[in-house]
């Protein structure tokens, strides 16, 4: 089975999906100075939602991008089996941090996002949070196919959300040799990755009921593939990296060649940006050549549990409107990355059909998926 | 290796079997785990975790990790120590664990420190902590798995959760054989946020203490070659949503053996003489949490293959705030 997208919506520091795709195409990025004690924390940017600083952030972006989602497929969730798959890499952590130090009210099942998917979504038949770090949406968005083409669900939002912590800016300020300023994917010049704030919704459909209610197709999932490299706690792993991503393509039953647009996960680091360009030269081949590669991470920042989805939508986005981004804080790229066709300077025109979307993760956890134009 | 099956569809039908499980829960009997356990098996502490993982690689594990690795260790029937080579299938082997508060006390202490001092107090020995999938990664790494690696953070329905995920990666041609884990500490920050539940999930009989627990169940298609005659085979499963009534939770004319949520034994009656049909986990261990349905389920797999004549269970875990998840069990014959 080959899920249609029906409707996707995202929050980022750059506004709503499509605000954040303009943004994107002129080049904009969405760093400001972190609104913490930089001091405390040793981290001095970040792409953060500023204007909205209550508490349950990511509760109440995530609740607001699945209303969202649900509203641009046009489905009725009263007479529709919706299960919510959401990934996140820290939960509600920010706000159990407050509880703990500042004695914030906190209640346990707050920790995970059941309560605020069903307070748009009522009748959802499942809400499930994984909390699979930097893959997470990713995994969701697996997850969330396998329930459709097993008929558990009539549609299944996939969805990724995260606010930063304390506890994960400071592992960040003590890990990072200099403290960054921006993302800048690939580069020579890079200096660190920057966490980023925000959620994103994609529903899923069995493409016969978009047939059926004269719905659009936006766009075809044609596969993800799911790995572990079992390998270090925090480091990427090249081979592991490698073998999700043909593990996507033969699901999807694509070879290289087909792909002509790759929504990298550059997170503008010395760990994941060579070991990224080494699978792709590897996996690809000759072929790597023939396919645009691009990234977010330098405009809308690190956005963790939600990245996968991000970039997904943002390939989805290109498909439609036929503009490819630029990799925004790219000027020289790293020598690994030399035969990747990285979109540098401007946005590009261009007719991508077929994306593939990467994500990796703390832990080893590693999403690759396809998807291409409505045929 | 078997090729995936790259089916257009996913087959419910596919029967997915427990071919091996372990509970470790310090200090418990086996009655308190609903016979998962052996009397005289070492479940051993946190602390004391060495005695089943070895020496190495436990430095900065918190107490859920390392108990995690214990069951896991144990459900795959390895002597103590770190496995020496590779594990058959573990290329092919997923992990699913079902934990909500394994990392809440570093990230809530690592927070409290960063505010009284700065960030140079952080050890990066703790970075990868910080992350809420370590226990998943860190059993991937420790045995080798390289499958999907999924972190199951979703409250008190989290268990079963994660068993019913496990048997669809297993239709979906995703892995040959998943090891699905729940684990939860017993630390006071995890104690004091568990406090903090709606007494409306435990009406009557307020909130229990946590307890520090893990299990772990290895799930495999029943055509799998490690599949055996007699091994419990799970149902049908589905959730139910917050409010919904006991008897939509427990079915009223089951008579098999029936694992229920905190509290709702009483509205069971139970068969003349039969004091062990219905068994309420939370009641005999305490609070479990995100770990109840994988101990649920490891429980209902040794009382279905232990002979005593019990072909049929069923588990709930849940509570009225968060819902209900629910699967049911049975001694397989497998009939493909």
């Amino acid at each position: 089975m080959i899920p249609a997208i029906s409707g996707f919506e995202a929050l980022t520091c750059l506004g709503d999906a499509e605000q954040t795709f303009q943004a994107l195409c002129r080049g904009e990025s969405g760093v400001s100075p972190l609104q913490r004690d930089t001091e405390q924390l040793g981290v001095d940017y970040a792409y953060e939602i500023t204007a909205d600083f209550q508490g349950r952030r990511a509760s109440r972006w995530l609740a607001r991008v699945v209303q969202g989602a649900v509203k641009a497929a046009g489905i009725d969730p009263a007479a529709t089996r919706v299960a919510v798959v959401v990934g996140t890499g820290l939960r509600e952590l920010p706000d159990a941090e407050w509880w703990w130090v500042d004695g914030d009210s906190m209640n346990l099942p707050d920790l995970h996002f059941g309560a605020a998917v069903r307070s748009v979504l009522p009748e959802a038949i499942e809400v499930l949070t994984i909390s699979n770090a930097c893959a997470a949406s990713g995994y969701a968005l697996a997850l969330g196919a396998d329930m459709l083409a097993a008929g558990e669900a009539d549609a299944v939002v996939v969805a990724g959300c995260d606010s930063v912590t304390d506890s994960m800016l400071a592992v960040m300020g003590r890990g990072s040799p200099v403290r960054s300023t921006s993302v800048r994917p690939f580069d020579t010049q890079r200096e660190g990755v920057l966490l980023g704030e925000g959620a994103v919704a994609v529903v899923l459909e069995p493409q016969e009921r978009l047939a059926r209610d004269g719905r659009p197709v936006l766009a075809l999932l044609h596969g993800v593939g799911l790995t572990c490299d079992a390998f270090h706690e925090t480091a990427p792993h090249p081979p592991g990296i490698a073998q999700c991503m043909r593990e996507a393509h033969q699901r999807a039953g694509i070879s290289p060649a087909e792909i002509d647009l790759v929504l990298a996960h550059g997170t503008g680091t010395a760990l994941n940006d060579p070991a990224e360009a080494d699978a792709l030269a590897e996996v690809f081949g000759p072929a790597i050549g023939q396919a645009l590669v691009t990234g977010i991470k330098g405009a809308i920042g690190h956005t963790s549990g939600g990245a996968a989805l991000m970039a997904l939508v943002v390939a989805v986005q290109a498909i439609r409107d036929g503009i490819v981004p630029a990799v925004l804080g790219l000027a020289e790229p790293i020598p690994e990355a030399g035969p990747l066709g990285l979109v540098c300077g401007a946005a590009v025109e261009s007719r991508p059909q077929l994306a593939q979307v990467d994500a990796f993760g703390f832990g080893g956890v590693n999403v690759v998926a396809l998807v291409g134009a409505a045929s | 290796m078997t090729p995936y099956p790259l089916s257009d569809s996913i087959d419910q039908s596919t029967p997915i079997a427990v071919l091996s499980y372990a509970v470790h829960v310090p200090g418990a009997d086996s009655w308190a785990t609903g016979g998962a356990a052996i009397d005289g098996e070492p479940m051993c502490s946190a602390e004391e975790a060495q005695s089943v993982l070895g020496r190495k690689g436990l430095l900065f594990k918190e107490p859920a990790t390392r108990l995690a690795m214990c069951a896991v260790q144990r459900a795959l029937g390895l002597p103590p120590g770190r496995p020496a080579g590779p594990l058959p299938l573990a290329d092919r082997t997923a992990v699913i664990v079902s934990s909500n508060l394994g990392n809440l006390q570093t990230v809530c202490s690592i927070a409290a420190a960063v505010r009284v001092s700065d960030f140079h107090v952080v050890s990066p020995l703790e970075t990868p902590n910080a992350s809420s999938n370590v226990i998943a990664s860190t059993i991937a790494i420790r045995f080798g798995f390289t499958g999907p690696n999924i972190m199951l953070c979703n409250g008190a329905t989290s268990g079963l959760d994660a068993v019913r995920l496990g048997a669809r990666l297993l239709r979906a041609g995703r892995a040959e054989r998943v090891v699905v884990v729940g684990a939860e500490p017993e630390d006071e920050v995890a104690q004091a946020l568990a406090k903090s539940r709606d007494p409306r999930t435990s009406p009557d009989r307020g909130v229990p203490a946590l307890r520090a627990a893990a299990s772990c169940v290895v799930l495999g298609r029943a055509d799998s070659p490690a599949f055996a005659e007699g091994t419990a085979l799970l149902g049908a499963g589905g959730v139910l949503p917050p409010g919904s009534a006991v008897d939509q939770i427990l079915p009223t004319d089951f008579r098999g053996l029936m694992f229920v949520p905190y509290g709702l034994s009483p509205r069971v009656p139970a068969a003349d003489g039969d004091q062990d049909r219905v068994v309420d986990l939370t009641e005999r261990l305490g609070e479990t949490y995100g770990a109840l349905g994988v101990l649920q389920v490891a429980a209902a797999a040794a009382r279905l293959t232990s002979g005593e004549g019990t072909d049929q269970a069923y588990a709930a875990c849940g509570d009225a705030i968060e819902g209900y998840a629910w699967l049911s069990l049975h001694a397989g014959t497998v009939t493909t």
